[in-house]
């Protein structure tokens, strides 16, 4: 097995512009990266710079207007919206800055969603769900409805809901932007401990100092081009 | 299945105040169409009754030639030992009685003043037990064994038309049998109101007897069969048939609904009007129901685009939206059917009146029906309305794009 082989996640010379009225903006331009199963990587940079198109992209949610990427071995650019689907459902978990719970789901209900879209047993789905919340301190607040949880308490639940179905991969967007402080560091150690403790691979766009303090490798975005990657404890890749 | 049921219904409420007006649209759907339906099925059902107890009966038997071509002489196509007809007829199951007839025709004279008239012998004692009713309004029916003078009883606006009241003579013409012409003199024992004003202008009855001595012949137009129920009249017009089958004149068996020419203009009318109201419910409910779901599509784009980010299929969310209109489709026959009823037991309690209807002279009262089948249609059509209704906005919602769907304010 060679290097790129073992590769979680592998962006090779991608593109993507958006057409704006009678031009196109470019928000990635012929973008890099190579991501190992079990990484803690923060994608940092300025407003605009293009890391929320990056993750899109990465997550399949979105397509590059040029070159590819691989996720877990499969090439995304060949894949049809229905084996797209399947790809996020099975492989990948997300996180999004405003939560993005569904409000009238209780916390339990909205871990559950992933296995009930798997397609996961009853029982299975109930042991897995109360291992998530356990993992992320919230047994004791399953039957509560996201708006009855702080902004600290419902982004742990999602993210119980974006590890419950052990995807390949974890997605966040900007997960601490909504946090105070405290809130913020809880949420940092909960996902380095879960990337540390399950092997779970965590990328995210951040530029919060206090996140990227903790965080093994960053890949630096200026104007949709990698300007640095550099790794705390193995060195610069860049 | 079943969480996507909860969602689908925690998502019902989740705007309380636009499920409540989406609620009372589809619930005053239904209800006004059983309101209006069961008004016009009581209106039906009465007229279907009073039609058939005003004199129609069940059945009526005539000559097969009653049908196949005019009378050249009078009764000519009437049935001769109708007496035999009727004692066979009589003994069948759910047979309340025959009652003979003749319809004839001729002009009435007061002395100054003739007109022409429509008329009805009967057989007043087997009129009676069939039930029929006679409308007198004042006077009274006619005697089963009259003393010396011929009996008859008019219409109110040919008493009117003649100038003469109940105990004047009037003298009746008509043709005999043989091509003749005939006279009789009656003496008006009763004024009727059928409620049909052409016909009480016209209308004159007189005892079979007496019309057989006018028309010089002992033939009767029809028998007139009255059953038990209105509902076994399938069942009784399959027992007679056969029963009517070799005898010496071909007879032709007909039932109520076949002879009811003005019942089944109305129905027809009612149906249509009835149709109409429904088509109009149903595109009412269909718009503003398209309208609240697209509401509530834009309201939860974020969170759409949540769940397909999460590898939802969309096929599922199209589900979702349709498992959602449906169930507030259901819960919206619910409260139609339960408001409809309400409403018209508390209308059927209230004794309401409607105006009479052109060519009637007396108020109807205001009844409405409980019709299990209109409930049952109408809650389908409100149903389907809101399943149709939710197409577009599900569609919408997953082809949503997923980035554009989580990036929504």
């Amino acid at each position: 097995m060679t290097e790129t082989d073992a590769m979680l996640v592998q962006v090779e010379a991608v593109s993507r512009t958006f057409p704006l009225d009678h031009s196109a903006v470019t928000a990635l331009d012929h973008t890099s990266l190579s991501v190992a199963a079990g990484e803690f990587l923060a994608i940092s940079g300025p407003s605009g710079s293009g890391k929320s198109t990056l993750l899109n992209l990465i997550g399949c949610i979105d397509k590059p207007s040029s070159g590819r990427i691989l996720v877990d071995g499969v090439d995304t650019s060949t894949l049809n919206p229905n084996k797209m689907t399947a790809l996020r459902r099975n492989k990948i978990g997300f996180v999004f800055q405003t939560f993005n719970l569904i409000p009238v789901f209780t916390a339990a209900e909205n871990v559950e969603f992933p296995l009930l879209i798997q397609g996961v047993g009853s029982r299975e789905r109930r042991q897995r769900v109360a291992a998530a919340l356990d993992s992320v301190g919230l047994s004791a607040r399953a039957n509560h409805r996201p708006d009855l949880l702080s902004g600290g308490e419902r982004q742990r639940v999602a993210v119980a809901r974006a590890i419950v179905h052990q995807p390949a991969l974890v997605l966040a967007d900007e997960p601490t932007a909504n946090l105070d402080t405290h809130n913020a560091t809880q949420l940092i150690d909960l996902m380095h401990d879960l990337n540390r403790r399950l092997g779970l691979t965590f990328i995210f766009s951040t530029h919060d100092a206090r996140l990227l303090e903790h965080t093994d490798r960053i890949v630096r975005l200026c104007d949709g081009q990698v300007v640095s990657d550099t790794q705390s404890q193995g060195g610069s890749r860049g | 299945m079943g969480k996507f049921l909860l969602l689908a219904f925690r998502n019902i409420f989740r705007n309380r105040r636009r499920t409540i007006m989406t609620l009372t649209m589809v619930g005053g759907g239904v209800a006004g169409l059983l309101l209006s339906g069961g008004y016009f099925a009581f209106m039906t059902h009465g007229l279907r009754e009073n039609t058939i107890n005003n004199g129609l009966g069940h059945l009526q038997i005539f000559t097969a030639d009653h049908f196949r071509r005019d009378e050249v002489r009078v009764l000519d196509t009437g049935i001769e030992n109708w007496r035999q007809v009727a004692a066979n007829v009589g003994s069948a199951e759910h047979v309340r009685g025959v009652a003979p007839r003749i319809d004839f025709y001729g002009m009435v004279s007061n002395g100054t003043k003739a007109a022409g008239f429509m008329g009805s012998a009967v057989d007043p004692v087997a009129e009676k037990s069939l039930g029929f009713v006679t409308r007198v309004t004042s006077g009274r029916d006619l005697d089963a064994k009259p003393g010396g003078e011929v009996e008859a009883i008019v219409g109110v606006g040919l008493a009117k038309s003649m100038n003469v009241q109940v105990g004047d003579g009037l003298t009746i013409l008509a043709m005999t049998s043989d091509g003749a012409l005939n006279g009789v003199d009656v003496q008006i024992v009763g004024l009727v109101k059928s409620g049909a004003t052409e016909l009480d202008a016209r209308y004159l009855r007189i005892t079979l007897p007496a019309a057989q001595r006018l028309l010089q012949s002992d033939r009767v137009t029809n028998l007139v069969v009255g059953l038990d129920s209105t509902d076994n009249t399938d069942v009784a017009y399959n027992e007679l048939a056969p029963r009517l089958a070799g005898l010496p004149q071909q007879m032709t068996l007909k039932k109520w609904i076949d002879l009811a020419t003005y019942y089944k203009q109305v129905n027809t009318m009612f149906n249509g009007i009835f149709l109409f109201m429904g088509v109009i419910v149903f595109f009412m409910v269909l718009m503003s129901s398209v309208n609240t779901l697209l509401m509530s599509m834009m309201e939860r784009t974020r969170e759409i685009g949540t769940m397909l980010a999460m590898g939802t299929p969309r096929l599922w969310i199209v589900v979702l939206f349709m498992v959602e209109a449906t169930l507030l489709g259901l819960m919206g026959a619910v409260v139609g059917m339960v408001g409809g009823n309400l409403l018209g037991a508390l209308l059927n309690v209230s004794g309401l009146h409607m105006p009479p209807p052109p060519g009637f002279t007396e108020p109807l009262p205001f009844k409405v029906l409980h019709v299990p089948v209109l409930m049952i249609g109408s809650s389908v059509l409100v149903i389907l309305s809101l399943a149709l209704a939710s197409i577009l906005p599900a569609i919408r919602a997953s082809r949503l794009q997923i980035a554009e769907a989580l990036a929504h304010v």
